[in-house]
């Protein structure tokens, strides 16, 4: 059980970080590119240690971007939920992935989320995207094995300094 | 032993899973569903965004020493350069005031002549944006001033060039002001050309106003300038808040409508001006404490 403790306070560290880089301002051009920061360390925790699998910590964790971000109130909770659920139905083959399998499947993920974007941004009358908003899952993909490795050895550190 | 728990999902499993997911598709529909049409989650997410400001506080601080660093190393001559020519638009703009001083006198005379009792009267207060980057899709901003400033939801907000919305939400130090350009702002405008008063819709395009329910003879021309017509009660009449940038007529159909671009650059806007309205008082120099009830009363423009 102490097992499942330890890293708490990382596990909470990187989705601090991640909401962070979320609001970070960047420039206008850039802007909807930027990469489902949230949703890939709420991946990494899953896949890697087994922690954030319940649909319900992805529907809270998606109400609080909701309110962070200004959204419609569901929106982010939508999309996270149905991505932990294809997760999970896929999890056992994707743990074993070599990172750059991985990073493609993680693609595919969050490409899934944000088509369920597209279907609520269209209902509420916003009009179609800026084509470098679909930019963001290939980002996210090319970031991929960086931030696995950064949060793994992060990871490896604290449990070092815990023995 | 965390490894063996889950490395198999049986069927039973996955049929309760199944049936957790669709209850929390449902819940999020739902949720978007009551907070787009009835903004019966109002309250909670007001709530929520006074709770959540310490969290926006903490992310924009290191963007706020980035900027505080800049400042100090400029370069002197640059500083002096800069002054100089703020000295000048100063200059410029106090002339421009003398003149427009006396248009106000005799603008109030001729009001009381025409025994006008609409005359609102306005405070400004400068605000700033926060590095805090919204949603796009929300469209709105998030500035650095609060409750502790004044600010109340509803209040008007612009920019040097034009109106760029009104406030949302509110908390302590900042508040979100929703754009022009939210498809749920609609705003009371005038074309300052032909007198001709309809309302300003978003888009939902950043860059875009519509203006819907003209009749099809409308005397309306790409170029023509929107004003605010005050009608809201939120807004002071006569600012500038977009130029018509085409009229459609479709055959078939029974009001033409027509495309306007705002004048503010909604975009890229840093430096803003909130605007605190007072309600026309009873009696001149009575000053009211709020203010808020007689605007909301005949307000048209809600977010």
């Amino acid at each position: 059980m102490s097992g499942r403790n330890q890293g708490s306070s990382l596990l909470l560290l990187t989705l601090a970080l991640g909401f962070a880089l979320t609001l970070m301002p960047l420039p206008t051009v850039v802007e909807p590119a930027r990469p489902y920061w949230v949703a890939m360390i709420l991946v990494y925790w899953n896949l890697e240690t087994g922690r954030l699998r319940f649909l319900g910590q992805a529907f809270v964790l998606g109400l609080l971007l909701d309110l962070m971000t200004g959204t419609l109130l569901g929106q982010h909770a939508l999309g996270l939920v149905i991505l932990v659920f294809l997760l999970e139905r896929f999890r056992n083959r994707i743990r074993f992935f070599p990172p750059w399998q991985q990073a493609m499947a993680v693609f595919v993920l969050l490409l899934n989320e944000r088509i369920i974007q597209l279907w609520v941004i269209l209902l509420g009358g916003h009009g179609w995207p800026v084509w470098t908003w679909w930019l963001a899952p290939v980002i996210a993909m090319l970031l991929w094995p960086w931030l696995f490795l950064l949060i793994d050895a992060l990871r490896r550190r604290q449990r070092l300094l815990r023995s | 032993m965390p490894g063996s728990a889950y490395s198999s999902v049986s069927a039973g499993d996955l049929a309760g899973r199944t049936a957790r997911l669709m209850a929390y598709v449902l819940l999020a529909v739902v949720l978007m569903t009551l907070d787009f049409r009835g903004r019966h989650v109002e309250r909670a997410r007001a709530l929520a965004f006074s709770l959540a400001e310490p969290i926006f506080l903490v992310v924009e601080s290191p963007f706020r020493f980035a900027v505080s660093l800049r400042d100090n190393v400029r370069d002197y001559q640059v500083l002096l350069a800069e002054r100089d020519q703020l000295e000048r638009a100063l200059r410029e703009s106090e002339a421009r005031q003398l003149l427009l001083g006396e248009l106000v006198e005799e603008n109030a005379e001729m009001r009381e002549l025409l025994d006008a009792s609409l005359r609102l009267d306005s405070r400004f207060l400068t605000a700033e944006l926060r590095n805090i980057d919204l949603n796009p899709y929300s469209h709105r901003v998030f500035i650095n001033r609060g409750l502790r400033h004044g600010v109340r939801p509803g209040l008007a907000v612009i920019e040097s060039a034009g109106v760029v919305g009104q406030v949302d939400q509110v908390a302590t130090r900042s508040a979100t002001v929703i754009l022009l350009s939210d498809p749920d702002h609609a705003l009371p405008v005038r074309v300052q050309r032909t007198g001709l008063r309809t309302i300003g819709y978003g888009s939902g395009r950043i860059d875009e106003l519509r203006l819907t329910d003209l009749p099809m003879n409308v005397d309306l021309e790409p170029g023509d300038v929107l004003v605010t017509s005050g009608l809201g009660g939120r807004f002071p009449a006569g600012l500038p808040v977009a130029e018509v940038a085409e009229v459609q007529r479709p055959s078939g159909e029974a009001f033409a409508v027509a495309k306007a671009r705002p004048l503010a650059r909604l975009g890229s806007i840093r430096q803003l001006l909130v605007i605190e309205l007072e309600a026309p008082g009873p009696l001149p120099g009575v000053v009211p404490v709020a203010g808020d009830d007689a605007v909301d009363e005949i307000s048209e423009d809600e977010p």
